[in-house]
């Protein structure tokens, strides 16, 4: 009878105290939802809605397969395949930061690197996230792992292999990357050995952005360029240096990618995140990778117009025809003039709307050469008697896609709110008389 | 062991076809392909023999009445790229995880157990001859009843392809097993799709064979390969070509008397 009437106080106790923790948390969520701006509010509704359609159809797909998608037989990659090359390659400003900062020593650029490791390791993420949406058999994913495609030698005989495995170890590499950012919370740095970790993890991190530069060079090259490059029987694809194209494309736009978000995120803190020379540094970077990547591009181009098409006796005019034709190359060429432009003009780029269409141009270079790759490289035809296709995602496709982004967002925000994601922020006292 | 001699290859007369559909029907039975309510012409259908329908008004600007019409037959090409002794089909070195490789005998396979579903395959291939599942295999009625147990039932979220029906060769080599004969050479076979073909325009037989009639098909004058142009080009251009890219090479020919089909396989 005891022991039942102490059974019984202690499930009381337990159901007071979960009782009060549930009531701690909605008051806090009530607290912190009162506190926010109403543009914050519309904000995270149309976050979280999207992050709800996200769940509902990734459900769907997975459970119900890609038939629900307007991918076909015709045109087997779409928007999912276009938002993996996409962040991949802007996901590579996470290495070429890692690079500048821990392995060239530019100092400048350190205000903006836990911000760039956590868009890096988000990218990354969702790429992967995005891959297991688009295979057809998800629960096989490890075969990727298990059976992958070496060939007779060293190298892999698939790119597609090469970027699984060196999307792993990258993945893994910006995991550790990472750590240092929750535990640099200020709670958490009372405790001394987590003070000690994350101190002799920055001092060693020079390891993980050398190891991450030379998994990156593999998987951006393969991924981005060399993947298409090696389809011989198809007309677009084929170009068999797109490999380092891609590499020094993610360079320039990667890099393009990192100060957009710190600098959006500035916006919308109302603070100044991160001070506005290492803004200009980081600009001034992307311009001069963007002129070589602008170089790459052109001279594609004129292989493609030269070699490599007429090899396929077809005439280059005429594969840029079709819904995704001539006009997309030449909108990727002026978003690559132009963010050359404004960001090596050291007058343009001082001045803050010029810097901010620079990097804008260096992101929408990259998002179009993406886009061209992916739409395009389908919608050719490859018989004479057959018209270009169309691709219209659904909108099964438009809800993962979003929802996918939305969640990164998110979690960039809550990083921001709760972490040191900008730590000039707790040097300079929030800064708020200098924000640009 | 005995050593492979094999390479099968097909050749079509595009004459004979009369655009009947025979061929794709008794395909998808013996594949055990799914049919699906309204298969007409989706890009989403799951068939291994796509009968593609060409006319000659492309390049002019043809009359009620002068318009010609032409079925293409068109399934896996198995192409081996530009060296037959080491080939390279297109779709075989990028798949991830190895579930297409190219036999000895020349046919491209596919292990549809094996394959993730990524579609890389079949972005690479320039036949569009790849297909995959986009929904679950569906089988009207009693069609269930009459699968082959000779081949994998398709499942969703994979990529399969025509293999040449290689599962009937498969399947004669382990009959004459059982009657002695060990030499895997001595057994010839017929995929359905030229066992079904009433005109008998459909030709099946070893490529290495100079006296079988594919052999003597493909060196005939009406022949041609499936949008190859680089066939027509001399010597030399065709060796400098070839030192720029790999070309498919394909095992399966065409043979039409008509001028403007062969025309019709070059762009614009």
């Amino acid at each position: 009878m005891e022991i039942l009437n102490q059974i019984k106080d202690e499930w009381n106790a337990a159901k007071t105290a979960c009782l009060n923790g549930i009531t701690g948390a909605m008051k806090f969520c009530k607290d912190e939802w009162n506190g926010y701006t109403r543009n914050i509010k519309i904000t995270l509704l149309v976050l979280f809605g999207l992050v709800g359609l996200f769940i509902i159809f990734g459900i769907q797909i997975l459970g119900w397969g890609l038939g629900y998608t307007d991918m076909s037989n015709l045109y087997p990659f779409g928007q999912w395949i276009i938002g993996d090359l996409g962040l991949v390659g802007l996901g590579g400003g996470a290495f070429t930061m890692g690079f500048f900062l821990y392995i060239l020593r530019v100092d400048k650029l350190k205000p903006l690197i836990n911000s760039t490791v956590l868009i890096g390791f988000m990218c990354y993420l969702f790429t992967l996230v995005f891959l297991v949406f688009d295979i057809g058999q998800p629960l096989r994913a490890w075969f990727g792992y298990a059976y992958p495609n070496w060939g007779h030698g060293l190298m892999p005989q698939s790119m597609l292999t090469e970027v699984v495995w060196c999307l792993t170890f990258y993945f893994c590499v910006l995991i550790i990357e990472l750590v240092p950012l929750p535990l640099e919370h200020p709670v958490l740095q009372k405790f001394p050995f987590i003070h000690g970790l994350t101190h002799y993890m920055h001092k060693l991190m020079w390891i993980m952005a050398a190891a991450g530069t030379f998994l990156s060079f593999f998987h951006q090259g393969s991924l981005g360029g060399g993947m298409w490059g090696v389809l011989y029987g198809k007309v677009v694809w084929y170009r068999p240096a797109y490999f380092f194209t891609a590499i020094v494309a993610a360079t320039a736009g990667g890099t393009a990618f990192m100060a957009l978000c710190a600098y959006i995120a500035g916006k919308v803190m109302k603070k100044e995140v991160v001070p506005w020379d290492s803004f200009q540094t980081l600009a001034q970077i992307s311009g001069v990778l963007t002129i070589f990547a602008f170089l790459f591009q052109a001279w594609h181009v004129y292989m493609q117009a030269t070699h490599f098409v007429p090899a396929f006796d077809r005439s280059f005019l005429d594969i840029w025809g079709g819904y995704y034709g001539i006009w997309m190359v030449v909108l990727m060429f002026a978003a690559y003039i132009g963010a050359i432009v404004l960001l090596n003009v050291g007058a343009l780029r001082s001045q803050e709307r010029f810097f901010v269409a620079g990097i804008s141009c260096g992101v929408g270079a990259i998002s179009f050469d993406k886009m061209i790759v992916v739409l395009h490289g389908s919608s050719t035809p490859n018989f004479p008697w057959k018209s270009f296709a169309g691709y219209n995602p659904t909108i099964q496709e438009w809800g993962i896609f979003l929802g996918g982004l939305a969640t990164m967002i998110l979690i960039y925000m809550l990083f921001a709110k709760y972490f040191p994601l900008f730590p000039h922020l707790n040097k300079h006292g929030h800064g708020e008389e200098h924000a640009h | 062991m005995a050593t492979m001699k094999r390479k099968w290859g097909m050749a079509i007369d595009l004459d004979k076809c009369t655009g009947c559909g025979a061929c794709s029907i008794a395909c998808m039975q013996e594949n055990n392909l799914p049919m699906f309510t309204d298969d007409s012409d989706s890009p989403k259908r799951v068939t291994f023999l796509d009968l593609m329908r060409v006319t000659n008004d492309r390049d002019t600007d043809k009359k009620f009445g002068d318009v010609e019409t032409a079925f293409i037959p068109k399934m896996c090409q198995q192409c081996e790229g530009n060296d037959p002794k080491n080939p390279k089909p297109p779709c075989v070195s990028v798949c991830p995880v190895v579930a297409t490789d190219v036999g000895d005998d020349g046919v491209v396979s596919q292990i549809w157990s094996r394959c993730i579903g990524c579609r890389y395959c079949q972005a690479s291939c320039p036949y569009e001859a790849r297909v995959f599942n986009w929904w679950k295999p569906d089988y009207e009625g009693s069609f269930k009843e009459g699968l082959s147990p000779d081949v994998s039932v398709p499942s969703r979220g994979t990529v399969i392809k025509c293999t040449f029906c290689s599962h009937i060769w498969k399947r004669e080599r382990d009959r004459m097993l059982a009657k002695g004969v060990k030499d895997i050479n001595a057994v010839l076979y017929t995929p359905s799709c030229a066992s079904a073909c009433p005109t008998g325009a459909i030709i099946f037989g070893d490529l290495n064979d100079q006296a079988s009639e594919v052999s003597r098909l493909a060196k005939d004058k009406r022949a041609f390969r499936l949008v190859h142009t680089i066939d027509d080009k001399p010597e030399e251009e065709k060796k400098r070509l070839m030192a720029i890219k790999h070309y498919p090479n394909p095992k399966v020919y065409y043979l039409s008397s008509k001028q403007w089909i062969k025309d019709m396989q070059k762009f614009k």
